[in-house]
């Protein structure tokens, strides 16, 4: 059921009602048990069925029960942000996760975003959650729909607004494409948490007069970090089937096919990986580097358990 | 953001009277005209409109191009329009036309956008054609075209809505002046990219810093062996000056770039974070950077560019 929401549904539902004073609680909640395993393992699918490269990925990584449990009320963020072919979430990929889910017996699985509904038909999303029977939660980009959550440690920033949705899961799965973004050069698990950030609060990602200088991309990373901080989930699946390495993050550009899907909970260890399979050097990715400076991950891929295989 | 073209008086009833006529598109003054170019349902046999056109003015760009839309403006972007085209067999294609504030700014996102291994073909004043998409620019104007596959049949389609769109627009330049300033010898001419800011600067080479970077327009070009040219043009003599003197503090003073120890380099040399030597040199406005894999190949590039 694909549903857009605005300001006055959101206030009927009662789901934004005591939100704020649960906050603290739900963003836990939502965050996961999500126990960092030290060292980290990640897991990472391949092969060109791209649905069985994520089912590999996900069961490397220590499988869907590990970070969904029956009865789990699960969010998915998956990237639409344009159609172009290597810019968005296979539907595969999606497919798989929903079905894991389900299979661990999952209450409840919807996909948030606030993306228009067209994206999420170009891409094909539409049509997986259609016929898998989950939840399309689509909402307006009005500010009255996300909610502030402070970010005591943020060094960018002090605020973020999340969708107020999210806090009614308990459990969110990120589920980024990686590619090409030519103002920080690398986008994946880390920066696709803007999705569950208000359009107006992301803006202020980017610094007023933007120049790209060296200032700017370390505000918009830092602050893309912060928001990292605040929330945090249970399980990170990214697509690295088939992705532009150029015209970023919207395309169309040339696209890199490595076949493969990453999984795990180490955001940091996933980016620097997936940075990696097209030659960037994570330290080099302002994001990466301050995440794992600022203790959210692994940049050091020597000190991460890497499990790849193929599917059979 | 205004279109202030030759139609700008009378934007409505001229594109009414452009699309009735089906005549041509030369000038900018609005949207109404930018729809005009469209083609219309079997302009191209086999293909028609597939929804209504998605039309962005200005900083309206962010609402479409997400996370994207900063390199545009950093060119210069007017407007643009959006129409997706479908083929009786089901083939999908999209369609985008971006009006820029000047031919040089078209030039730049064009050479920007374009992988230089694409297919050169035959359409406006230079065209890529690469897998499963196609830029090409036209005066003023950017045209993208994306096939949601790589087949012939979509290729082939979109190809044909290409042709019918540069078929409307007439106007015509030539690439920016500056692009001379890079030695025909040994260039590779799909590689040129001009540059218009930091944005597009760092995605072809990153300095770092921003210190001494605020060229008025640059352009870069790939040589032989690895080694490619940046070409900075400053405006004014006084301002290159200026600018490489806070250039060269930031290369002395950071830890991105070292000092090259060379025996007699006939120009600053050093080496960056991967290796590379990076040669510097001086003329006129403009500030030349000549990126190779060794000392030779960048100071003997440098001094082609300074001839």
């Amino acid at each position: 059921m694909t549903r857009t929401i605005g300001r006055r549904d959101f206030i009927k539902t009662g789901a934004g009602a005591g939100l704020t004073l649960a906050m603290g609680k739900a963003l836990f909640a939502a965050s996961g048990a999500a126990p960092m395993t030290k060292p980290p393992v990640v897991g990472v699918g391949i092969g060109e069925d791209y649905g069985q490269a994520a089912g590999k990925a996900i069961a490397l990584a220590g499988g869907m029960k590990v970070f969904i449990q029956k009865g789990t009320k699960v969010a998915l963020l998956a990237n639409v942000q344009s159609r172009h072919p290597g810019t968005h979430t296979k539907p595969e990929v999606l497919r798989t996760v929903i079905g894991l889910c389900k299979k661990v017996g999952a209450a409840r699985i919807d996909c948030l975003s606030w993306q228009p509904v067209k994206q999420w038909e170009d891409t094909g999303l539409k049509a997986v959650c259609d016929a898998e029977g989950v939840g399309l939660r689509l909402f307006e980009k009005d500010e009255a729909l996300f909610k502030p959550v402070p970010i005591p440690k943020g060094l960018a920033l002090k605020e973020a607004r999340i969708l107020a949705a999210y806090f009614e899961y308990d459990r969110l799965i990120n589920m980024p494409i990686t590619k090409d973004h030519a103002g920080n050069k690398f986008t994946g698990s880390l920066k696709n948490l803007m999705g569950l950030n208000s359009p107006e609060n992301n803006r202020t990602f980017h610094k007023a007069n933007w120049k790209t200088d060296p200032d700017d991309i370390a505000h918009l990373d830092q602050s893309i970090v912060d928001l990292n901080q605040v929330v945090k989930p249970a399980l990170n699946v990214v697509d690295a089937t088939e992705f532009i390495v150029s015209n970023g993050p919207f395309g169309p550009g040339q696209i890199f096919t490595p076949q493969k899907v990453v999984a795990g909970t180490d955001r940091v260890a996933i980016d620097a990986y997936c940075a990696s399979l097209w030659g960037l050097k994570p330290a080099d990715i302002v994001q990466i580097k301050k995440a794992s400076e600022q203790g959210l991950g692994l940049i050091d891929l020597d000190k991460v358990v890497l499990k790849e295989d193929y599917y059979y | 953001m205004s279109g202030t073209g030759r139609w700008g008086s009378a934007p409505a009833l001229i594109a009414l009277l452009l699309a009735a006529a089906g005549m041509v598109l030369t000038a900018g003054g609005g949207q109404d005209e930018l729809l005009s170019v469209l083609p219309a349902d079997g302009a191209v046999p086999g293909w028609s409109r597939d929804g209504a056109p998605q039309e962005f003015v200005g900083e309206d760009l962010y609402t479409y191009i997400d996370g994207g839309a900063e390199i545009y403006q950093e060119y210069g972007f007017r407007r643009m329009v959006v129409q997706d085209y479908q083929s009786s067999a089901g083939r999908s294609v999209s369609l985008e036309i971006f009006e820029m504030a000047t031919p040089a700014a078209a030039y730049g996102i064009y050479t920007f956008k374009r992988s230089g291994q694409g297919r050169i073909v035959p359409l406006g004043s230079g065209t890529e054609l690469e897998d499963y998409y196609l830029n090409y620019w036209k005066g003023r104007f950017l045209v993208t075209l994306t096939g949601f596959d790589a087949t012939t049949p979509t290729i082939d389609g979109l190809l044909a809505v290409a042709g019918a769109v540069d078929k409307k627009l007439t106007e015509g330049a030539g690439a920016p002046d500056l692009v001379a300033a890079l030695p025909g010898e040994g260039l590779r001419p799909q590689s040129v990219k001009y540059l218009k800011g930091l944005l597009g600067l760092n995605n072809i080479y990153p300095f770092y810093t921003a210190r001494g970077l605020a060229f008025a327009e640059a352009v870069k070009g790939d040589y032989e062996e690895g080694a490619f040219l940046i070409v900075l043009d400053y405006g004014s003599p006084e301002a290159r000056v200026k600018a490489w003197a806070e250039l060269e503090a930031f290369l002395q003073g950071g830890d991105r770039f070292k000092k090259a120890e060379v025996r007699g380099p006939a120009f600053p040399l050093y080496v960056d974070g991967k290796g590379r030597y990076a040669a510097f040199a001086e003329t006129g406005n403009r500030l030349i950077v000549a990126v190779g894999p060794g000392p030779d190949a960048a100071v003997g590039l440098a001094a082609r560019a300074i001839r």
